[in-house]
Parts: structure tokens; sequence; C-alpha cells
């Protein structure tokens, strides 16, 4: 371990004074990098709300003229209308943003980045260079994304997945032209970044943990942080794989996903032999463990938050563990029930169902375990409370259809419906994005040394999670009455107009949601400059990253670094006048190590220790092993 | 060692030097961008006539609504810091908005489904196996429901029953193997139940090709569908892709239609060859009209003219014009050396297809059962018909199928639905480009054999026979020559995968 040594000695001669790009710029500093990743995040998602609320518009009022989109979009909206080339250029953009950029990049990278060096009590990342390198191409890949929305012939518009041949063929669509190559070096700039945080992430974690802190020990963000960049490293490549398979199609001539194609205006493609669904099989390789990369740091911020304000141990830490295990290890086996109608061998489609529901279970012992942990706790109802609980509450709803959606047969009906627009928008959208609330919420204090305003953000919350609903929930009854979606009005068809007020309903809901996302902002821009100084400690939370001074350092900690004697949930211990017990202090006797006996109903903390013990000899030993760890 | 590279490299990297290979990566970005977007748009005039002042109106009372409660909230906070009493009790206060939003969204559920209930499934299915599918759904929907319901009314009650009080002490539980052994062994069980009967019904739906099924193919291009029909020799005439032309959309192997796509291929063929031939003069002249036309605030004022001219002189000066064009030859000549190889071919010429009927609506009788052969012109659609429970999506060079037994006919539908103009629809349910939002079939299930017959009698022929007496005889003939062969053919050229 000589770098940490060499590290920790660097630290102490490094006083001299940082210049403004080596420090607000090209940072190493893990907690820049961080406020960097979440800035980027929050305006990419301005621009994915706003394109949002302007194709819902375009649903609620098709025959309406709005000489305001005109301004705006110029020839992409003549007289008031959207096109609809552009309508299908602005779904795919806003997925594309919302899944990769958002919540990817600006949940994922933001608080990976701040959480794991100090949570785990490390003074940086295991590569700062690396990290900063992918925060760059992380931004390089944002400025293409929204410079292709600007080009001529309008963005990539052929959904996010981008299916071929209608994304491969320049004249098949008007973006399928110079914005899906655009679109495409995005994202391959975007799997570079993600890719170099990744392998950052996971040996951060393996290697840099704090004396005191062993696996068994890490708050659950850090595990789903870990298992996030795990999952990451092993399916971003797959697209990126799939990504130049289709740039060697579009460009030089190739034929892996194109095949007896005539297209108006063009005539007989030579292209023979390849498969269209080869890519849908390559690109939900990645899209599904994808899912689960948006979800899981949002399900680990939402333990913390949730412990932390209950002050109460988090139920069950190793089911929460084995459970997070399970999901990323079903999640490279399941890609394809995205696919049952895609004329995949049926039989393949039978065991992606068996192998989808599986998924179930654990996503079950998740929620059941929020639920217990909130039973019987003093809940502390600050705004990152509130959206981990709307998150559980999305993850309850949006999880359930996932039963309809995975069962193949009930697949037949409800693929491609507004069914699926609700499910993926309450499980993975709205979930993961109150996932990052809670975390912005929760952290804020400790990115920026201020504090939230709580008003403003008891009202951002239940103005966002009425709204997400009302906006949501009604989709579901869309959908089991056949609406298709990604439709680019209803109005032509009798069985959809008569969804049409509940259309307008809906839109009106995401306008006011669109609009109380300004609170929020509003909150976050003044409080960065004008806040309420923040104490060290304001959430009297266990884990480690409260331990390091509320200015920030580079390297975290002014002397050394802190050593870990317990688990990250111990609150409200019984022998103990405070109602948390942090991870960082030494133990106060020999009472505290074995745990109440006198209250009844909490267990005997030498026999849970035990079983702990058991459980990380078993888990890891064989990851150990193959690692090397000490 | 180690340590010193990535110290060397950091400091290569760090700050004005990575500035400038960051901006040297980038800026061929910028410059495509650029290149594509080279023509300003003129601005709009500012014209607030045709805005909607309502709205506008009610978007300003909102804010200002808005903006005095949060002024309301500023004062009691500031009354709270004099006073340093609290004005809200936010941890009762969010406790008790837990409830009511619980409260609130059953109601609005319950009015939901009295509004829009009786679509939902759109009612009842109108084939055999979509009845296997609602019963599937119906089981779903009871277990889903008693699990949401119980979840997350504990998840707001214990929101609202367990709120913050001071001096109160969270009970200390860190885990109960038991309990957790039961949650997940009984969703285990549950989804063992739901796991094997969807596999049943999925398995009896789709993995098996009914063998006494009428076979009708359902063709999708961008942007409509078109069926057809076997004719009166109940034998569908063999398609390549190559075949497809104006006058034969479908690419079927008809004699005449493919003769004139050759020659046809062969005229557009020697055009090209000319034009490569007078590249250099039309390089030339397009350089003059531009000259000529970029005058003055002519670029400003026909911005699509002179983006036009400027396209095709850049394009006639670089090469990139003829090397269009000879990669358009290219293509042209594949395409003609396959059309001429296949119409060799005496098997997939053999006159099947003349009699096949294409029709732009599909009508089925009740009570048979139905096989649709899809097949994609260009890109990947999908067949949604959900009334029917039906969907299969339609992909290009793979071959895919849906079979079903449609139950009642297009007027019993009229009836139950009390709707007289209630049609069943095809839609395009895989985005496919612009006009996706209205790619559409009518189905029209029909109650007897005999209205089916007369509507296929009034569909016209692929060709048209030349008298109605002997054109059934011909076709009989044509059967006898080489009996059997087509379906053969058809398979090796489609590459059924």
């Amino acid at each position: 371990m000589s770098t940490a040594a060499s590290h920790a000695h660097d630290h102490d001669h490094h006083h001299h004074k940082e210049s403004f790009i080596s420090k607000y710029v090209f940072s190493m500093d893990h907690k820049m990098i961080s406020k960097q990743f979440l800035i980027t995040g929050i305006v990419m998602g301005i621009v994915g709300l706003v394109m949002s609320l302007l194709f819902r518009m375009q649903l609620a009022w098709p025959d309406e003229k709005f000489g305001l989109l005109e301004m705006l979009l110029g020839k992409w909206a003549q007289d008031g209308k959207l096109d609809p080339n552009f309508y299908m250029g602005l779904v795919t953009i806003h997925g594309t943003i919302m899944v990769f950029y958002v919540l990817t990049a600006g949940l994922s990278g933001t608080f990976s980045n701040l959480l794991i060096p100090l949570q785990v009590g490390a003074r940086d990342m295991a590569s700062p260079f690396m990290n900063m390198l992918s925060y760059w191409f992380f931004f390089m890949s944002s400025v293409v994304l929204l410079i292709s929305v600007g080009v001529e012939t309008g963005p990539a518009s052929a959904g996010w997945t981008v299916y071929p041949p209608l994304s491969a063929m320049e004249k098949a669509m008007p973006g399928s032209g110079l914005g899906m190559t655009l679109w495409l070096i995005a994202i391959i700039l975007f799997i570079v970044s993600a890719l170099l945080g990744g392998i950052n992430y996971i040996s951060t974690v393996l290697n840099m943990r704090t004396k005191g802190m062993s696996m068994n020990r890490m708050p659950l963000t850090i595990w789903a942080f870990f298992f996030t960049a795990v999952l990451g490293l092993l399916s971003f490549p797959v697209l990126l794989g799939a990504g130049l398979f289709l740039i060697f199609d579009r460009s030089f001539g190739t034929s892996f996903y194109l095949s007896d194609i005539y297209l108006e205006g063009v005539g007989a493609m030579e292209n023979i032999g390849g498969s269209p669904v080869l890519y849908q099989h390559l690109f939900w390789f990645l899209g599904h463990p994808e899912v689960y990369i948006i979800l899981m740091p949002a399900l680990g911020i939402t333990s913390e938050v949730i412990s932390t304000n209950a002050r109460k141990p988090i139920f069950g830490y190793t089911a929460m563990v084995i459970s997070l295990m399970g999901i990323s290890f079903l999640s490279f086996i399941v890609w394809g029930h995205h696919m049952f109608i895609t004329g995949m061998n049926p039989f393949l489609g039978s065991v992606f169902m068996i192998l989808t529901l599986i998924i179930a279970v654990p996503s079950a012992v998740k929620v059941f375990n929020y639920l217990t942990t909130l039973w019987k706790g003093n809940l502390r109802f600050t705004p990152a409370m509130l959206f981990s609980i709307g998150l559980v509450s999305f993850f309850i709803s949006g999880g359930l259809t996932g039963i309809y959606l995975g069962n193949a047969a009930l697949d037949i009906q409800l693929h491609d419906s507004y069914f699926v627009v609700a499910h993926f928008h309450l499980v993975m959208g709205s979930s993961a994005i109150f996932g990052m609330f809670a975390g912005i919420y929760h952290w804020f204090p400790r990115m920026y040394g201020r504090m939230l305003n709580n008003t403003l953000g008891y009202f951002h919350f239940w103005i966002t999670f009425i709204t997400a609903y009302l906006v949501f929930f009604p989709m579901h009854f869309m959908g089991l009455a056949g609406v298709p979606r990604r439709y680019y009005m209803f109005t032509l068809v009798k069985e959809f107009d008569i969804w049409m007020d509940v259309n307008k309903m809906m839109t009106m809901a995401a306008i006011v949601g669109g609009a109380a996302q300004l609170l929020f902002l509003w909150n976050f821009f003044y409080s960065i400059f004008k806040g309420k100084k923040s104490e060290q400690n304001p959430w009297q939370s266990n884990t480690l990253e409260w331990s390091a001074p509320v200015k920030h350092l580079h390297g975290n900690w002014p002397g050394a670094i802190p050593e870990v004697y317990r688990g990250p949930y111990e609150y409200s211990h019984p022998d103990r006048e405070e109602d948390f017990y942090p991870q960082y202090i030494p133990d106060e006797s020999d009472k505290a190590e074995t745990g109440g006996e006198g209250s009844k109903s909490a267990p005997k903390r030498k026999s849970t220790k035990k079983e702990e013990e058991v459980v990380e000899n078993v888990m890891f030993s064989a990851i150990k092993r193959v690692f090397g760890w000490s | 060692m180690k340590n010193y590279l990535l110290t060397k490299t950091a400091s290569v990297f760090s700050s004005k030097n990575f500035l400038t290979v960051l901006i040297f990566i980038f800026l061929p970005f910028v410059a495509m961008a650029q290149a594509a977007s080279d023509v300003v748009q003129p601005p709009k005039e500012f014209d607030p006539s045709g805005w909607n002042w309502v709205s506008i109106c009610y978007i300003v009372l909102a804010v200002l609504i808005l903006l005095i409660i949060a002024r309301v909230f500023d004062i009691g906070s500031l009354t709270e810091k004099v006073t340093g009493r609290k004005v809200i009790n936010w941890d009762k206060a969010n406790g008790w908005i837990a409830i009511l939003f619980l409260i609130g969204s059953i109601a609005g559920v319950w009015y939901e489904m009295i509004y829009h209930g009786k679509h939902v499934m759109i009612g009842n299915s109108y084939s055999e196996h979509g009845e296997t599918i609602d019963s599937m759904f119906n089981w779903t929907f009871g277990f889903t429901f008693v699990v949401f319901a119980i979840t997350e009314a504990l998840l707001f009650y214990f929101m609202f029953r367990y709120s913050y009080r001071e001096n109160k002490k969270a009970l200390y539980y860190f885990h109960n193997n038991k309990l957790e052994l039961v949650w997940t062994v009984v969703p285990a069980i549950v989804l063992t139940f739901l796991v094997l009967r969807g596999f049943n019904t999925w398995s009896r739906i789709t993995a098996e090709r009914p063998k006494n099924s009428q076979e009708i193919e359902v063709f999708a291009y961008q942007f409509g569908w078109k069926a057809r029909y076997a004719g009166a020799d109940n034998k569908f005439g063999a398609h390549h892709f190559t075949f497809i032309s104006g006058k034969n959309p479908l690419g079927l192997a008809v004699d005449g239609n493919v003769d004139s796509l050759v020659a046809e291929l062969q005229a557009d063929i020697k055009g090209i060859d000319a034009k490569i031939a007078s590249a250099p003069d039309s390089a030339k002249s397009w350089e003059k009209q531009f000259a000529a036309f970029n005058v003055g605030s002519n670029a400003a004022a026909y911005p699509a003219v002179y983006k036009d001219l400027k396209t095709k002189m850049q394009e006639g000066n670089s090469g990139a014009y003829v090397e269009r064009l000879k990669k358009d030859k290219r293509r042209k000549n594949t395409t003609l050396n396959r059309v001429l190889t296949y119409r060799k071919d005496n098997g997939i010429f053999n006159n099947a297809a003349n009699d096949d009927k294409v029709t732009t609506e599909i009508v089925l009788v009740k009570g048979k059962s139905y096989t649709f052969n899809f097949r994609a012109r260009d890109v990947i659609h999908s067949a949604w018909f959900p009334d029917f429970r039906g969907q299969m999506n339609v992909v290009p060079g793979m071959a895919t199928w849906f079979s079903f037994v449609p139950t009642k006919t297009t007027a019993q539908a009229r009836i139950e639905k009390n709707n007289p103009e209630f049609e069943f629809y095809l839609y395009c349910n895989k985005i496919c480009g612009a006009a996706h939002y209205n790619m559409k079939i009518k189905m029209t299930v029909v109650e007897s054999e005999a209205e089916y017959n007369t509507w296929l009698a009034a569909q016209p022929a692929v060709v048209a026979p030349p008298a109605p007496a002997t054109a059934p005889g011909d076709d009989k003939k044509e059967q006898g020559k080489d009996s059997g062969s087509a379906p053969q053919k058809m398979a090796m050229i489609t590459k059924t995968r």
C-alpha cells in the first residue's frame, strides 16, 4: 500500500494555492467532480423535462396552435403545431437524456463520487485522474447530444432504443441522418465515461476502505454503488459493440442488422443476411442492467436516508445486500423480456419469462424491509425522507406492473402500450428521480456546507409526488384499453379519442409538476450561496462522511482517517442516551458491544455479529480469494 | 514507478494542456453541426395575436398565488425565529397529508374506473386465445392488487402513525429471520403459480403453428398495411424484396411486373452512366448558377434555394456527386443481377401469384382459425390487434406469424359496445417514422363463409385474368405443372429464420 502512504504524505505538503482551472474545472477532487456531475445532470434534466412538456402538450392539444412553440422551434413547429418528425425526436432525446444523462451519470455519477470515498474512509478515489476524465467525457457527450438536437435534419428520432433498420438508414426518416450519427458519438463518449467511472468505484470500494470498515459494515449506499458499477462495467461494453456495428452499417455498408429492405425513394438495398433482432439482443443486454444501474443507487440512497430519519436500524441489512446481489445477477439474464414478440423463438421467451419473474422476489424483500424499517420508527420528515418514502411508493406501484409485463402471455397484449410507459416511468423514472432528490436534500449540507430550505422542500415533494402520480397512473388505464405508445396524436381513431380529457389532465399535471421543479432549482442555487450554514452532522447520522469537516479539504480529513468500530445503522441503541451511534466513535464500554440485554425485542448483538461474520465468510471468501483482499 | 507515471501524466494533462486536448477532440463535432445547420432561419415576427390569453392569465394567477403562499410561509418562519415556537409542526403535517393523499388517490382511481373502467382490457376479448390471456390478467391483477393495497396503505399509515415525537425512541430492531423467510417464500410461491400459468398460456398461443389454419399475408410498409389472400388456387405466389416496384408494391413474382422492373433498372443504370459522363459539366454549371445567385441579400431571402445550390456546387466540386452516382449505380446493378437470377427460376415464376388478391382490408370469418404471416418492406413494424389480443413484430428479412380464432363478428361487437360505427383495427405498434400514428388497417369479422366469398370475389386479382371464363382453367393448368414447389422456393429465398 505504498501509494496510499505516499498519498497521505503528499497531502501534508500540499497546501499550495490551486488555480481556478485546477480547482473548479479540471479538478481531480472527488467532491468537486461529484458537484460537476450533479450540475450537468440538473441541466440535462431541465432539457429532458422541457422536452417532455412539449410533447405532452402535443398529445393534449393536437389541434391547437401555439405561437410560442413556433418562436422556440422554428421550422419544427410551423404555424405553432409540432412536426411529427420532431415529436419523435423529442421522445427519443427525452428518453436518452433521462435514462443515461440524468439517471445514470447525474445520479450514480454524483453520489458514487461524493459518497464512496467519504463513506468508506478514503482520501479520494483510487484514480483521481481517471475520475476527472470520466466527468469530462460525460460533459463532451452531453454537449454532443445537445448539439444533435439543433442539426437541420433533426435529432435522432427512432426512439431511445434506436432500433435499426429505422436508425440505420439515412433515408428511413429525417432523424436518422446526422442527428443519429451525433447520437451514436454521444453514446460512445458516454460509455467511455461510464467505464472510467465504474472501474474507479469498484477499485475504491475494494481497496481503499479505512481500518475497521469490513464489507459488512459498509453502508447500503456503498453496496448499491458497488453493484451498480459492476453492472455498468460488464454491460456497457456490449452497447459499445452494438453501437459500433450500427456505425458500420450506417457508414461502411456492412449488414449486421440489415436484410431484405426496400426503401421508398431509394429502391432495394444491397444488404442481405443481417438481423435487426441481433441489435435488440445486444441493446437489451445493456438495456436491462441499465434499468438497475439507474435504480440501485436510488435504492441505496433510500436505505440510508430512511434508516437515518426513522432513527432506526435498517431492517435486514444482510437481506438487503443479498437482494441487491440477486437483482444484479438476475438483471443480466432477463433482457429477453423486452423482446417477447419480436419473433424470437417462443421457447426462449418462456425461459426469459421465468427468470424475469424471479427478480420480483428480491424486489419484494426490499420493499418489505423498508416497510419494517418504518414500523415503530420515529420518523423525521426531512424532505429527503419524504422523497425516499415517495420512492418506495413508486417502486411498489411500478414494480407490481412488472409482473404483468414480465409475463410473456400478457405481454402480447400490453407490449408497447401505454401500460409500459406507466410501468417504467413509475418504477425507474419517478423512483430513481425521487432517489436522486432524496440524495440531494440529504447530502446537500455535505456538498455545499449549507442547508436547503425545508419548507420549499415540502412543497417540492408533495407537488411533485402528486403530479407524478396524476401523470403516470392513468396511463395504466389507457394501456389496458389498447392505446399504443409513441403516437403523435390520438384524435384520428375513435377508440383513442375517448382518452383526450385524460390526456389533457395528464398534461396539466405535468406542467404543474414541471413548474414545481422551479421551487427546487431556486432552493438549490439560492442555498448554495445564501443558505443557512450547516452543522457538521446536521441529520445526526452514523456514517463516516459526517465526521469530515464542513469545509471541503483535499483529502477529506485534516488528520488521520477515522477508524470504524461498528455497522452504519446503529440508531436508537437502547444503551445510549443519544439516538445515534456513529461508526467512528470508539466503544464506550463492553456493554455496547454485546447490545441491549434489557430491551426485549432487540436481538442480542453478539449473535447478530456472529451471523454477519458467517455470512461474510460464506459470501465473500470466494471473491476475496479471487481479488486477493486482506 | 506506477506512482511516478501517474503524477507525470497527471501533470501533463493537468490544466491548460488538457484544455487544449479537449478542445481539439471537441472541435470536429462543432464543425459537423455547423456544416449541417449552415443556413440560419429568418427569425419569425413577434405576433401575440394568436396567443391564448385566457391560459396565460391562469398561469399568471397561479404564479401569483404561489408567491403569496411562499410569502405566508416566510412570515411563518420569521415568527418561528422571533417567538421560538413552532408555527407548523411539519412532522405531524406530513403525516396528515400522507393520509389525505391515500384517501384522495383511492377516490381518484374509483372515479376513473367508473368513468373509463368499461374500456379496460377493451371489454372482453374477441378471440379464443384472448380469453386465456384475460384470465391470466385477472389472476395477476388479483394478486398484485392485494399486495399493492396492503403495502401502499401500510406505507402511508406508518407515515402518519410513527411521525416524529420528541423523547420517543425508535425500536432497536435489526432483523427477524423467520419473518424474512416468510416474505421471501410467499412471493416465490405466488410467482411460481403465475409463471406456470403464464408459461402454459404463452406456449399454447405461440409455440405451435396450427395445421388447418387459413393463411393471410400481412405486409407492412412506411406507412400502411396490405393483406394478401391466396386467391382461387389457394396458393401464395413467391415474392422477393428485389421485385418490389411501383406496379408491384409487394414484390410478387409476376412475369410482366418483374420484366418491366428489369427494363426500368436497365434504363436507370444507363441514365446514371450518362450523368457520370457529364458530371464535370454539371459541376461547372452549378458553380456558375451559385455565383449568379449569391449576390446581395438573396442568401438570406431564399435560404432553401441558397442551401440547395450551395450543396450541389460543393458536391459537384468535391466529387461527392459522382461518388453518390456510382454508389447508386452499384446498388441498382446488384438489384438487377439478383432479379435476373431469380427470373430464370421457374419454381418462383410459376404464375401462382397471378390470382393472389392484395387488399386494403382484412376480412375474417367468425370461428375459423387464421394465421397471419407478417412481412415488412422497410423497417420494423409491429402488428397489434388489441381486440383479438394479438401482437407480433413485423421484421424485414425475417418471417414471423401469429395465429388466432376470432369469436365474434364486427356486428356483434357493435351491439356489445353499443357503438354502431365500431370497427376492429390492426395498428402499427413499433415506432417506424413520422406517420407511425396513423398506420392501421381495418379488420372485419363476418358471420359466414358466403359473406367472405362475396367480398373476396369483388377484390381485384394481382394480374387481371384475360377473360373471366377461362381464368380458372388456366390456373389449374399452372398448378398441375409444378405441383407444390412454390412454397419451398418461397421459403428458400425469404430465408425463414
